[in-house]
């Protein structure tokens, strides 16, 4: 069984090819959740081995989600999605939050992963 | 005969009856005595027919000449209850007695007058609970104690006087405590009436205005030391010393109604002299604000403020040309109005105590009338360029929001979409040789999600400016916004192409109007209707629904007004609940 993963997105649309891409690759997507109430709500639940968290939920900053999951939950590899290709955007807010790092969406493969998780 | 002059005729009518009638009826009784340190009765009788009919006198003046203020009603009260008074000297019993409970009805009707002076009213709760204890005082608790007072007995204040008719007997330890705890009453409410009017009249006079203070200045230092005077008078001094009182009291007493007509005088002249420095001072100074400058000073009233009618808005301004309210029934401040023909001009709002001289402001601001059309006009093109200002603001932030919701539309919608695709394609690529029915499964999925893509952006593309409308026109266009509406829509429209602009503010405005029509009005049916004549476009809007629209709280509609306004347009919304709304506009098109 491959590494379990929590996918944080609020489009749907988007958390179905995440999961199909993911799946295909052998990991085991374990939870989905739309908003940053919902992913600490299903991370502490779940305990899953990586998180996918976008950086712009409908009710909180991702980064803020994703320190307030680093305090709440046993360390957890966290790699934050966004939109943007500009990493010069987040750098600052991405090193300070302690996250692994970030991959743009449209990016995304199982390989950047691995190669951001390990 | 008018109600009031048949009413002011019977008051005068009556205090002349009353006044000669009390000195008959006294003179013609047997009888020695008289009050306080009056030897003869006839001594007595010239104060108080002095003191009587001055302020019946001076009252049925000031009822003629303010019928609408209740100072000369009051003013003629207190006379005649100052002659009712003389019946306390009359040597049959029965007179005697109503003589002597109606002895300090004057008080109570001068505390009334000088509470309510000048406007005549009662103006709070606490003036009339004032006034009401001052009444209470000088009836019920005046009639108990009379009743108890046996005018005969030995050491009684009242030689010579008649038996008391009315006199209740019974144990004298339990007479003697009870008329006891009566006048100890009497007196504590008599200082508790004192005390509240020296703090009314006192701030009375701070926030008075200099023009005021000049006509409040007699009645109230006559009515202060009258009252005091009875006061120090009614309870614990000497009977030589009370003689003297008694003396100084009834001529301070007859001094206030001569008081309160030299204070109404000083009123008239008090407006005489304001126009006259408003004019002389308009004369000598220029500048935006001349007008409410030199009104400020006449009036004394250096917080007063002058806002200009300005039809264009609807609404009064000031001088900036900001929108201004009018002061309410409840605020600490009070709006005059002055108009030209029957036409709003402008509004005087200064202190509330101002209103109290209902004329002094008319006719202050008749005086200067020209001046004030001259500074509207100004306040009026000065309304203009803030509102073209505000408009400009709203305009810019509309612009903002609109540009924040195409970036949120963008990345919430197509921007998802096309990176889900993107996902799937590279997926079904890798997959493509290995499982080519899964890879046709995830073309599917990428297709779909493709087509959703290109609607989503084909939406927020005809948001921003639809493609139909440059290219077909008005007609083509209105009548696809007819086709998505929910509501049944009935175009009819020119067949003529006008500037883009003009063609974009009316689409815009039909839509909104359906937006509104279908989620807001509940409308069962929708005519929308465009004509040009005479280089004018008209577009008229109507819907059934439920009315009761707020041009001036919905931001689309506001929109929609700057955007009608950017292009020297014209919007009017006709909203009444129950009667459907009405957008019509007026669009020049030269």
């Amino acid at each position: 069984m491959g590494r379990t993963v929590l996918i944080v997105d609020d489009h749907p649309s988007f958390r179905a090819s995440a999961r199909r891409m993911l799946e295909a690759h052998g990991y085991d997507v374990v939870g989905e959740a739309a908003d940053g109430g919902a992913a600490v709500v299903s991370a502490e639940r779940l305990r899953p081995e990586i998180v996918l968290l976008d950086v712009r939920l409908p009710d909180a900053d991702g980064l803020d989600v994703a320190r307030s999951l680093l305090r709440r939950t046993v360390a957890v590899p966290l790699v934050v999605l966004t939109s943007s290709h500009d990493y010069a955007d987040l750098s600052g807010a991405i090193e300070t939050s302690g996250v692994c790092g970030f991959i743009p969406k449209a990016e995304l493969t199982a390989g950047a992963l691995a190669a951001m998780v390990g | 005969m008018s109600s009031f002059r048949r009413s002011w005729f019977t008051a005068a009518a009556l205090v002349a009856v009353a006044g000669v009638g009390m000195v008959f009826l006294v003179l013609g009784s047997a009888g020695t005595h008289s009050p306080g340190s009056f030897a003869s009765r006839r001594r007595y009788l010239v104060y108080l027919l002095l003191i009587g009919w001055g302020f019946a006198g001076t009252g049925l003046y000031a009822w003629r000449r303010r019928p609408g203020n209740r100072v000369g009603p009051l003013m003629t009260a207190t006379g005649c209850a100052w002659l009712v008074r003389g019946l306390e000297v009359s040597g049959s019993p029965l007179v005697f007695a109503l003589g002597k409970v109606a002895a300090p009805w004057a008080f109570a009707v001068l505390t009334h007058l000088l509470l309510a002076f000048p406007s005549g009213r009662l103006g709070s709760w606490r003036l009339r609970l004032l006034a009401g204890i001052a009444y209470v005082n000088v009836t019920v608790l005046q009639l108990a104690e009379f009743l108890l007072t046996d005018t005969q007995a030995p050491g009684a204040e009242c030689p010579g006087c008649p038996p008391n008719p009315v006199l209740v007997t019974g144990p004298s330890a339990m007479v003697d405590a009870v008329g006891a705890a009566i006048g100890a009453a009497q007196g504590l409410l008599a200082l508790l009436v004192l005390v509240g009017l020296v703090v009314v009249l006192a701030r009375r006079w701070f926030v008075a205005t200099a023009g005021q203070r000049r006509s409040l200045t007699p009645v109230l230092v006559t009515g202060a030391v009258t009252v005091g005077l009875i006061t120090v008078t009614v309870r614990g001094v000497p009977p030589a010393a009370a003689d003297v009182l008694t003396v100084l009291t009834l001529t301070s007493f007859a001094f206030v109604p001569f008081a309160f007509l030299a204070g109404l005088l000083r009123s008239r002249l008090g407006e005489a002299e304001a126009v006259t420095m408003v004019v002389r001072r308009l004369g000598a100074s220029t500048g935006r604000t001349a007008v409410r400058d030199a009104l400020a000073e006449a009036l004394g009233d250096p917080q007063l403020q002058l806002a200009y009618w300005v039809p264009e808005i609807a609404s009064y301004a000031d001088s900036t040309g900001h929108r201004i309210n009018l002061p309410g029934p409840d605020d600490t401040t009070s709006a005059s109005l002055i108009s030209h023909e029957g036409e709003p001009l402008a509004a005087v709002i200064h202190a509330v105590s101002l209103a109290e001289q209902e004329n002094l402001v008319p006719t202050i601001g008749a005086a200067v009338e020209l001046a004030l059309r001259n500074e509207r006009l100004d306040a009026a093109l000065r309304a203009r360029v803030e509102e073209l200002r505000a408009s400009r603001a709203r305009i810019v932030e509309a612009g903002d929001e609109q540009r924040r919701r195409i970036e949120r539309d963008l990345h919430d919608g197509a921007q998802q979409r096309l990176m889900a695709l993107g996902i799937d394609l590279r997926l079904a690529r890798e997959r493509v040789a290995c499982d080519p029915a899964g890879s046709e499964d995830l073309l599917d999925a990428a297709l779909h999600e493709l087509g959703e893509a290109t609607a989503e952006l084909r939406e927020l593309a005809r948001g921003i400016h639809p493609s139909i409308l440059t290219n077909r026109g008005l007609p083509a266009a209105l009548q696809a916004l007819a086709g998505r509406s929910p509501v049944p829509v009935v175009v009819t429209t020119s067949q003529h192409r006008f500037p883009a602009p003009i063609e974009s503010a009316v689409y815009f405005l039909v839509s909104e109007a359906l937006t509104n029509a279908a989620r807001y009005a509940c409308a069962q049916q929708v005519t929308v209707t465009v004509s040009d004549r005479a280089g004018l476009v008209e577009v008229e809007v109507h819907d059934d629904g439920v009315g009761g629209a707020d041009p001036v709280r919905g931001s689309g509609l506001r929109g929609l007004h700057d955007r009608i306004a950017a292009l020297d347009g014209r919007l009017e919304v006709a909203s009444v609940g129950g009667q459907g709304t009405t957008l019509r506009v007026e669009l020049p098109c030269a």
